[in-house]
């Protein structure tokens, strides 16, 4: 029988680490709905954050805010250069989905390869110690890295929301996402809403590769595998359900924590890779409970069930 | 000689996997990313069955053709509910999935991989017999991929690529279809992996990683996507060129990532300025 204090300080530990997960989850979902694109670019962009914020750390010894600053302008920057004179181009061609496919997977690997002969192949931190000061709260052991990384997480995610509600450049992100072609017709530049989304999204990314890499190494590799995580957790949301996609990611941290409990860690990639898999197959597009609730709160009680109408791309 | 010997078999090597990936993903129309982990199984089940069995190479490369096509059967079956970028993100999951599988089990050696595997041919003309070999291998691929994709199955393929509801409409069988071109283009990846296996006596996990995917699809992309010849005049310059490297005596650590840097570079380079690849025509590589 396992003890209930480990319980709690298993699923708070799962809650903290998750924390990166979302903001990562939560930029791929966001690009994804709004530019409808899978966008694995994001794994260049994430090492390009990272180790700006490295270099200018360690190598220049600026002070973090500083670090934070120049990582932050440098994933704006190339994430907005990818816009308008890549994806954009792309997107003017027709290219298909294969096209940038190939185009953000193979951006990423030569962002890779780019990094690698900069800074090698040894795994970095931001601060030279990952270990941060704990203090026991309730019988769970609570760091400020722990503290840091939900706090920081949290308001990001209030943020998002609140510039998607109240904002008109965020409302014009979701009529965008809805239906590109007629936000047009009504004076919207989708452009304008394809750059907004990427640089929301490059500034995600730099939180959440902050905070990964001042838990643990990083490689020019690892991003590639972060946004793999992004991509199950954005899938498992539901294609264009942004803040759900951010809960899949949590329940996907959780599910790593408490998998310790009963299979080794070796295999604990693997059970990812299962859900990712798995949730392909039998939900293509998010868990279908999710999507009987959206129905009925649509419809009311007392529509007819008779209005086909698609449950995915509308507006979260 | 023997630095030829393995030049010219890697090129064999990469010509049977750009060749039967562009038969799935430029003919075909199925994006998957899945392609290393057929070339991996074959690779392996060749290795394993000739280290533990002593059975004849080439029962042992059929073999692993066989569990190559039999795992294509598996993704095409379960992934028979979605396609376009849904399928490539669920052959990315069965991709990475397989590989750790294959990385934690004990009896494929683990990540330290598996070096048990039988020397065939012994003696100074070992390479040369291969290169044939290997050769013969690549050219009967080609060739079966060319003559099949211009016969009636072929235009059938391609009518599925470009509109699956008109050709549901004439009565084709998609499903079918489907099933076929993965277990062709599969089964010739587990070709290539035999080869690969009894040539160079070692394989791990390392090699058959998803970059590898990015890899064979540069290949293709600069070759010409959708065409006979594209696959080959592209794993021809992409082993070749990054050959270059190694004789710009750069320090070990170095020479990966300018090679990867030199395949990149050239990807997004043809994307954007030549689509269609050095033997396609304009616009093919848009296609999809």
């Amino acid at each position: 029988m396992i003890e209930p204090a480990i319980l709690l300080q298993i699923l708070w530990t799962g809650i903290a680490m998750s924390s990166y997960f979302v903001l990562l989850t939560v930029a791929f979902a966001l690009t994804l709905k709004v530019e409808k694109l899978w966008n694995f670019a994001q794994a260049g962009l994430m090492g390009v954050a990272f180790f700006a914020m490295f270099y200018a750390m360690n190598a220049l010894a600026l002070p973090t805010w500083a670090g934070i600053a120049i990582g932050l302008g440098a994933t704006i920057a190339a994430a907005v250069a990818l816009e308008v004179w890549a994806i954009g181009v792309l997107r003017a061609r027709n290219s298909g989905g294969l096209t940038f496919f190939i185009f953000t997977l193979v951006f990423s690997q030569f962002a890779a390869y780019a990094l690698t002969i900069l800074f090698g192949t040894e795994p970095e931190t931001i601060y030279p110690s990952v270990m941060s000061p704990v203090r026991i709260l309730g019988g769970v052991a609570v760091s400020d890295w722990d503290l840091l990384a939900v706090a920081t997480t949290l308001a990001l995610m209030a943020a998002l929301w609140a510039f998607l509600r109240f904002t008109r450049d965020g409302q014009f992100m979701i009529a965008v996402s809805d239906n590109a072609k007629l936000a047009e017709i009504y004076g919207i530049s989708a452009k304008r809403a394809y750059v907004i989304s990427g640089v929301i999204a490059a500034i995600f990314l730099t939180a959440g590769i902050f905070l990964y890499g001042t838990r643990a190494g990083v490689t020019p590799d690892v991003p590639l595998v972060l946004v793999l995580t992004a991509v199950i957790g954005a899938l498992l949301g539901g294609i264009g359900r942004i803040f759900a996609a951010g809960v899949a990611a949590v329940s996907l941290g959780l599910l790593q924590s408490f998998s310790i409990l009963f299979i080794p860690s070796k295999w604990q990639a693997l059970l990812l890779y299962g859900v990712l898999f798995g949730a392909l197959i039998l939900f293509p597009r998010g868990l279908p409970a999710w999507r009987i609730w959206r129905l009925r709160r649509r419809l009311g009680p007392a529509t007819p069930p008779a209005a086909p109408e698609p449950l995915t791309e509308a507006g979260e | 000689m023997e630095y030829l010997a393995s030049t010219i078999l890697l090129i064999g090597i990469f010509v049977i996997l750009a060749a039967s990936y562009n038969l799935i993903i430029g003919y075909g129309g199925l994006n998957t990313v899945a392609h290393p982990i057929f070339f991996a199984l074959g690779a392996y089940t060749s290795g394993l069955l000739g280290a533990a069995t002593g059975l004849p190479a080439v029962v042992c490369v059929l073999a692993g053709v066989a569990v190559a096509m039999a795992a294509s059967f598996v993704l095409a079956i379960t992934t028979l509910r979605i396609s376009g970028d849904y399928l490539l993100i669920a052959s990315l999951g069965f991709q990475l999935g397989l590989l750790q599988l294959v990385n934690n089990v004990e009896f494929t050696g683990g990540p330290a991989g598996l070096s048990s595997i039988p020397d065939t041919f012994a003696g100074p003309g070992r390479g040369a017999i291969y290169v044939v070999i290997c050769t013969a291998a690549a050219a009967l691929v080609v060739w079966a991929i060319w003559r099949t994709m211009n016969g009636p199955f072929g235009r059938a393929v391609r009518a599925m690529r470009d509109d699956e509801l008109a050709c549901a409409a004439l009565g084709r069988s998609l499903i079918g279809m489907k099933i076929r071109i993965f277990a062709l283009g599969c089964g010739a990846a587990g070709l290539a992996g035999g080869i690969y296996a009894y040539y160079f006596q070692y394989i791990s996990p390392e090699q058959f990683q998803v970059a590898q995917s990015a890899e064979i699809l540069t290949m293709v992309v600069l070759g010409g996507i959708g065409t006979t010849l594209g696959p080959i005049v592209g794993a021809l310059v992409l082993v070749v060129l990054p050959q270059a490297i190694n004789f710009l005596h750069l320090p070990n650590g170095l020479v990966g990532p300018a090679q990867g840097i030199i395949f990149t570079a050239l990807v997004i380079l043809f994307l954007f300025l030549r689509p269609g690849g050095l033997v396609g025509t304009a616009g093919a590589g848009a296609a999809h």
